[in-house]
């Protein structure tokens, strides 16, 4: 008799590990995951928006020098303090990331990046201003921001990207569901820039 | 009941190579000089290996310089803060890694600067060594003292900015993840499932609980198999007289820095 007891019971507590393993791995394993991939990607959107505010905070200064010297370029540098101002009115909550979102900030960035790039070649044809030692500060300036930009561009995308495919996979998305995870938005590559160059070490 | 360390090893490192990138990357060096296109003579790539790992082991600031044919058609200074990431120069959570990249056959050269070197190697700075250090040097072919005065420059700047503490205290304990106590907890299920016929007959036969034999059975099992499971995973880690390098320490990179051709 007491040996039955005995054998219910460790059967019962192997059902019962077998039932916590299956819960540990359906919900508590992917939602904790999935909270941590979230954060990577809130963390790095907050990378994403400071660098497109450091190029926003560059503009004033250079609008300033490219002004000394190329009194005739005002329409230029009206667009461009313009496309500063409504590229900063977009914000983006970190917890609203979604692809609707994204995609609006980045049309609003796209209008800033277009009108510098405008003002970078009408700069082409003073001299003076291009040998100015401010000027050229404010260019690397610019340059490195750039590609600041660009780098944090693409990490948000990978964790945007190791964020999504997790919760899509079975059964991740059963449990997405149940917590309200959704999936989050890219940045578009610039047109052109998916073909894959060769690489020579 | 025995987990073979090995076994949890290998699944380990095939959980972590999946998270590589795939792109077209050289393997992770094992030197701060990296010299793909045998531009620099063995005496001059010791010379600039032995000052930066000298700086490396002072300050824990990792400066790489690495030497390539091409970047194809990826901008140069996009690729060498990828680069710099993926080799994970500096050192993790400081962030205080430079690489210098130089594209031989493309002419371009490219310093991108860890987070953590920001405000001391700045942009305008970078540009500038580019401009007017490594610039003249290379147009002269004279890569070698162009990339020393680059780096005496860059080293000059970044002293003292961080310690070697960061660098003595390195990741030498690595806690057990996540992924391991998945595996102990699938293991014991498994040997579980294996060994309850047997370990239940077992208990009938001696009159003794199910989980009394169940240890019993274990230990017994231990004692005939000796100590073949003392395996500790070599980590590599050897000293030989402060000259060599001990590797990348996992520092980020943000696109900091400059780019320029020559």
């Amino acid at each position: 008799m007491n040996r039955i007891l005995l054998i219910i019971l460790g059967v019962v507590s192997a059902v019962l590990v077998v039932v916590l393993f299956i819960a540990y791995l359906l919900i508590m394993r992917p939602y904790n995951v999935m909270v941590e991939k979230d954060e990577t990607v809130s963390s790095q959107w907050s990378f994403v928006e400071s660098s497109y505010q450091r190029r926003a905070d560059l503009i004033p200064n250079l609008v300033n020098t490219v002004k000394g010297y190329a009194e005739h370029e005002k329409s230029t540098l009206e667009e461009v303090v313009a496309a500063r101002a409504s590229a900063t009115s977009v914000k983006i909550d970190a917890k609203n990331l979604t692809p609707e979102a994204i995609a609006n900030f980045q049309k609003a960035q796209e209008g800033l990046s277009s009108s510098l790039s405008k003002l970078l070649v009408v700069v082409e044809k003073y001299p003076d201003l291009k040998a100015n030692q401010n000027f050229l500060e404010l260019q690397s300036q610019l340059e490195g921001t750039e590609n600041r930009i660009n780098t944090e561009r693409n990490k948000f995308n990978v964790a945007v990207m190791d964020f999504n495919t997790y919760i899509r996979k079975f059964p991740n998305n059963v449990t997405a569901g149940m917590f309200g995870f959704s999936k989050r938005g890219y940045f578009e590559a610039a047109a052109g820039s998916e073909k894959a160059p060769e690489v020579k070490f | 009941m025995k987990i073979n360390h090995k076994t949890v090893l290998i699944l380990l490192c095939c959980l972590f190579s999946t998270m590589l990138f795939a792109a077209d990357f050289p393997e992770r060096s094992s030197t701060l000089v990296t010299d793909y296109t045998n531009t620099l003579d063995a005496g001059s790539l010791q010379t600039l290996e032995q000052q930066l790992v000298a700086f490396n082991d002072s300050t824990s600031t990792q400066i790489a310089i690495v030497i390539m044919a091409s970047t194809g058609g990826y901008e140069i200074k996009d690729y060498a803060a990828q680069l710099g990431e993926k080799w994970g120069i500096g050192q993790k959570g400081k962030n205080n890694g430079v690489i210098l990249l130089i594209a031989k056959d493309d002419h371009k050269m490219a310093i991108q600067v860890g987070y953590g070197l920001e405000p001391l190697l700045t942009d305008a700075l970078s540009k500038r060594i580019i401009e007017q250090v490594l610039k003249p040097a290379f147009r002269e072919d004279r890569y070698f003292e162009g990339l020393q005065s680059a780096a005496q420059v860059i080293m000059s700047v970044c002293a003292g900015e961080f310690t070697a503490d960061q660098y003595i205290k390195k990741t030498r304990e690595q806690k057990p993840k996540d992924a391991s106590m998945l595996l102990l907890l699938l293991v014991f299920v498994i040997v579980f499932w294996v060994m309850k016929r047997k370990v239940s007959r077992y208990a009938r036969g001696n009159n003794i609980p199910f989980w009394t034999a169940l240890l019993l059975m274990n230990a017994a099992s231990n004692r005939s198999r000796g100590s073949y499971s003392n395996f500790s995973s070599g980590s590599g880690g050897f000293d030989s007289g402060g000259s060599s390098f001990g590797g990348f320490g996992g520092g980020s990179f943000g696109g900091g820095g400059a780019s320029g051709s020559w």
